[in-house]
């Protein structure tokens, strides 16, 4: 042959190659391709659990806040509930409290009305006496200068 | 290291330098016994030195070195499968690390140009990438053989033996044929064979590249002049060099063409003439 190719050396060759082929499959490829497999399935349960761990926490931050917005809106009624009677309270109480000042004003018109009457009453009372007391005096007054002009024109006649 | 040892250092270190030198020039080289032609042509063609198979048959030294080859991957192999491979860490150290890495390199390239098939030829590019791999490098060793005459024979790389290029060229081929078989029948064969020309062509490359590496290092070792410096960088480097190059060239062609031919055939769509 030319070049000195000798089919059996190929085929000796082929058979070398061959059981390379397997020794190197069952002793290296495999289980280094199986424990590459391995460590990749370990990373993707890893990954899985902590995606569903996530998904977990998103869901309880989700009803957290579901709780959190129900509450705010239970407190937001609360308070407006709470505002209103307040409300309520401070309208009456306030009505009350004009009421009560409206009768205490009446009370209060209506002695004083009483206690003006009574000086009223009390005043015209002195007023006559005073009256009275200066009608005395006068008449006293001019009673007394009459009978003295009386007097002094008595002896003013009589010559001595 | 005080200055006086460091002076009687140097000038031991020159001298040997000098003793090897002088050694070189008057010891007379056994290459010379032999021409250049026939150096280069027993290189490639291997007519005149044989290696005995265990008394069987005489061989060409490139079958004897790839027994060698296949006998150290294998023990390599049986030790990092006994000792290693059991204590294998999620998080890897630098020996898995390299492992992992040879065995993904070879899959990604299955993977990545055969999408549909890849799972035996993920195996084959991967035990081919190796052979050629460390066949290549396991000629920068020198190791030596004692020929059918006598004398000592260096042994070559694998595949710079004709029959051990055609042998990889051939099962390659085979490969992918029987790629193209397992996902498309007969569409297969007739997609495989219309490149007909492949197993040539792969086997000579293959074949070509190693030879030409082992021609010029051969070329550099007969001429003593040009044995100084320039071995490193031939014979180590390039050696280096093309042993990932092939390793790799085989490997892609195989996997392209194995993915070429086992891509499932796309169903035929019939065109309906539409009436206007």
């Amino acid at each position: 042959m030319p070049l000195n190719i000798d089919w059996q050396q190929i085929l000796l060759h082929l058979l070398n190659v061959t059981l390379l082929f397997a020794v190197l499959y069952f002793l290296l490829y495999s289980p280094v391709k199986k424990f590459m497999q391995k460590r990749v399935e370990y990373y993707s349960d890893l990954e899985k659990q902590a995606n569903d761990k996530l998904a977990d926490a998103e869901a309880m931050q989700k009803s957290l806040q579901e709780k959190q917005d129900s509450f705010d809106r239970d407190a937001a009624g609360k308070r407006q509930q709470i505002e209103a009677e307040a409300y309520k309270t401070a309208e009456k109480t306030l009505s009350d409290a004009k009421k009560e000042a409206e009768k205490l004003l009446e009370l209060t018109r209506i002695k004083a009305e009483k206690e003006k009457e009574e000086i009223i009453n009390e005043a015209s009372g002195q007023i006559s006496e005073l009256a009275i007391e200066a009608a005395k005096k006068v008449v006293m007054d001019s009673t007394s200068n009459a009978y003295d002009k009386f007097l002094e024109s008595a002896e003013g006649s009589n010559p001595q | 290291m005080s200055k006086k040892q460091k002076c009687i250092s140097l000038i031991v270190f020159a001298v040997l330098i000098c003793v090897f030198l002088l050694g070189i020039f008057i010891v007379k080289s056994p290459g010379e016994t032999e021409t250049i032609q026939e150096t280069m042509r027993n290189e490639v063609l291997h007519e005149t030195v044989k290696v005995s198979l265990f008394g069987i048959k005489d061989v060409n030294p490139g079958l004897i070195s790839a027994f060698c080859v296949t006998f150290i991957i294998t023990v390599f192999a049986l030790i990092v499968r006994i000792f290693v491979i059991p204590k294998f860490k999620y998080v890897p150290g630098k020996f898995q690390l390299i492992l992992e890495e040879a065995v993904g390199t070879f899959d990604r390239l299955a993977q990545s140009n055969s999408p549909h098939k890849n799972k035996f030829l993920g195996a084959y590019v991967f035990t081919a990438g190796t052979y050629i791999f460390i066949g290549t490098i396991f000629e920068l060793f020198g190791f030596q053989a004692i020929s059918s005459n006598g004398a000592s024979a260096t042994l070559p790389a694998p595949l710079s033996d004709i029959n051990g290029a055609i042998c990889m060229g051939f099962l390659s081929y085979g490969i992918i044929l029987s790629g193209g078989i397992a996902t498309n029948g007969i569409k297969g064969v007739g997609r495989t064979l219309k490149d007909f020309s492949l197993p040539i062509s792969m086997s000579f490359r293959l074949f070509g590249a190693l030879l030409s590496g082992a021609l010029v290092t051969e070329l550099v070792y007969y001429y003593i002049g040009l044995s100084f410096v320039l071995p490193v960088i031939v014979g180590v480097l390039f050696t280096l060099l093309h042993a990932l190059i092939q390793a790799y060239v085989l490997t892609m062609l195989t996997a392209l063409f194995y993915g070429e031919v086992s891509e499932p055939a796309k169903p035929k769509l019939k065109n309906k003439k539409t009436a206007n």
